[in-house]
């Protein structure tokens, strides 16, 4: 009896992790195709080619990164474009978190999401895994979104590293004046706050994405568009 | 209504039940029970009859935790945010809470009903009487070992935390450990949760996807399962639903979960070898310790430390246990 409990057990599981993968599959190309839909309603009423072409942008100038420079007026375009952005959330997070619950972070994916952030009004960026491998390799992490932020002409705003390896004297100092973060954007399949914070997550909203590799910036806007609408009644 | 509902589960809860057992099962679960009183306007009733649905829920929660092998269940069943409610909620929650510590007192001697209640929470916030009835409610069902509810009551994690640290100074200050000896796994043991493992699975319902300063340090590594429904609409499938999360994630936490283990034990040995070194130096006649020497004290600083680590544990739960016996005392003087 307690054998085929068991098999039943195994089923479940299978039937659980197929339905997650058409899920995802599904979403991958619902988002191409809305894409191709969004891109030619723009085209179609003459509109500037706003959330949809962000990503189509980006892809484009990192081509270009070794051949042209980036022109003023582009740049001053964009910038104004993102805070148009951040501008229309009802409630923009001062401190926002970025958890990867995933193996092996790619480096460009965080620092793409980093950069939209700061462009995006979002004062403080906290980006945390696990192993404590975007503290072991700050440095690199730094120099791509130091490179993606000329790339797309953005100002500076405080990114801090914490790990869960390591209890920096210097982190507790800076700290001090960092507000809790009011959001948590926590990609990868695993369902845990994996030790990020917990004095401060007292009252931060979680939103999950499926993956850090290869997410858009329309991916972000999502998020943030969920935490506009996360209602906080503090007890009362 | 009593604390757990009787009843067995149907033939479609009973197999399903067996096929999740099956697999990886949490032991400790924690519910935030949130939703009472969005339940009562969608239903045009009385809040109060939201938060009385709510307990009922609980009740008949607690017996399907019974059947799924669930040892132990950690409820928030009142912030200390939650004061800022109006006077006549509260004091309607507080009244529920009369009502049910004194009906659990009346059941002790049923078998059926053999649970281990504690009471998380800042005593000093509650009414007296309310304070007494949960200090008889929890020295009554002390020796109760089969499964366990703890209640969180007059209750923030940061509270808890704070108290946490604030016995630790005060451990330092009677002599009974040292500056040294503080750490992450002190901490923990010096949460009002101290007697309970981690909770393996936190479940919030009603949507809101946030922790409220519910449980944040012992919920570090636990399985997060955030619902939509209303807490009085929780069904059986609902909480199988959760359990499945959980034993889906269960490899990669419990990953999670032994990587921040072995470094803290790294951690604590590194402070140690920091204090046997600094000792040797100052101890020293002026020469280098050899290897050998520096192992042996090594050693024995360690089983120093956790002697001491121990012997101050106790005294607090000397503390802890005398407040409670205090108030039952009180009661019966009274």
């Amino acid at each position: 009896m307690a054998l085929l409990y068991g098999l039943l057990w195994r089923f479940l599981l299978v039937l659980v992790h197929v339905n997650r993968a058409l899920v995802s599959w599904f979403r991958v190309r619902l988002r191409s195709w809305k894409g191709r839909l969004w891109e030619r309603a723009m085209d179609a009423l003459l509109l500037p080619v706003a959330l949809a072409g962000f990503p189509d942008h980006q892809k484009k100038l990192n081509h270009n990164a070794n051949s042209s420079p980036v022109t003023g007026n582009r740049t001053a375009n964009r910038r104004s474009q993102w805070q148009c952005n951040g501008r229309s959330r009802e409630k923009l997070p001062v401190h926002i978190g970025l958890l990867i619950a995933e193996e092996e972070p790619s480096y460009t994916d965080i620092a793409n999401l980093v950069v939209w952030c700061m462009a995006v009004g979002i004062s403080y960026v906290s980006v945390y895994d696990n192993h404590g491998i975007f503290l072991k390799n700050s440095f690199y992490l730094m120099k791509e979104i130091v490179r993606q932020q000329d790339l797309l002409g953005v100002e500076g705003s405080k990114v801090e590293f914490l790990s869960n390896n390591g209890s920096d004297k210097r982190q507790h100092n800076e700290s001090k004046n960092i507000p809790d973060p009011e959001l948590v954007v926590k990609f990868g399949p695993v369902d845990s706050t994996l030790g990020f914070l917990p004095w401060h997550i007292r009252l931060t909203e979680f939103i999950s994405l499926p993956s850090h590799r290869n997410v858009s910036y329309e991916d972000l806007l999502g998020a943030l568009q969920q935490y506009s609408t996360c209602q906080q009644r503090l007890g009362q | 209504m009593s604390w757990i509902r009787e009843g067995e589960l149907n033939l479609i809860e009973k197999i399903s039940a067996n096929v999740l057992k099956a697999g990886p099962m949490p032991k400790h679960v924690a519910f935030i029970m949130d939703g009472n009183r969005r339940f009562a306007l969608k239903n045009n009733i009385e809040r109060q009859e939201g938060h009385m649905q709510g307990f009922n829920k609980l009740a008949e929660t607690l017996r399907w935790c019974k059947h799924l092998n669930i040892q132990e269940v950690t409820v928030y069943a009142f912030s200390i945010e939650n004061f800022k409610r109006t006077k006549d909620e509260v004091d309607g929650l507080m009244e529920l809470a009369r009502q049910k510590f004194e009906r659990l007192l009346d059941e002790r001697k049923v078998v059926e009903k053999y649970v281990n209640i504690f009471v998380l929470g800042e005593f000093n916030m509650l009414p007296l009487d309310l304070q007494q009835l949960i200090a008889k409610a929890v020295i009554t069902t002390r020796t109760h070992n089969k499964c366990f509810l703890n209640v969180c009551f007059a209750y923030t994690s940061r509270y808890e935390i704070t108290n946490a640290v604030r016995e630790m100074a005060w451990g330092v200050e009677q002599g009974l450990i040292k500056a040294s000896d503080v750490s992450e796994a002190l901490l923990s043991e010096c949460l009002y949760s101290n007697n309970s493992p981690n909770p393996d699975l936190l479940i919030r319902t009603s949507g809101e996807v946030r922790l409220s300063d519910f449980l944040l340090w012992q919920t570090s590594h636990s399985c997060l399962v955030f619902q939509s429904v209303l807490w009085p609409e929780y069904s059986f499938w609902n909480l199988c639903e959760a359990i499945l999360q959980y034993q889906l994630n269960h490899k990669s936490i419990q990953k999670a979960r032994d990587l921040h283990q072995e470094h803290e034990a790294l951690q604590q040995l590194e402070a140690d070898h920091a204090c046997v070194a600094e000792h040797l130096q100052h101890h020293g006649n002026g020469k280098p310790a050899d290897a050998q020497r520096r192992q042996e004290a090594l050693l024995h600083y360690t089983a120093c430390r956790e002697e001491r680590v121990h012997d101050f544990l106790e005294a607090l739960k000397h503390k802890r246990d005398s407040f409670i016996n205090d108030l039952c005392s009180e009661d019966v003087l009274a």
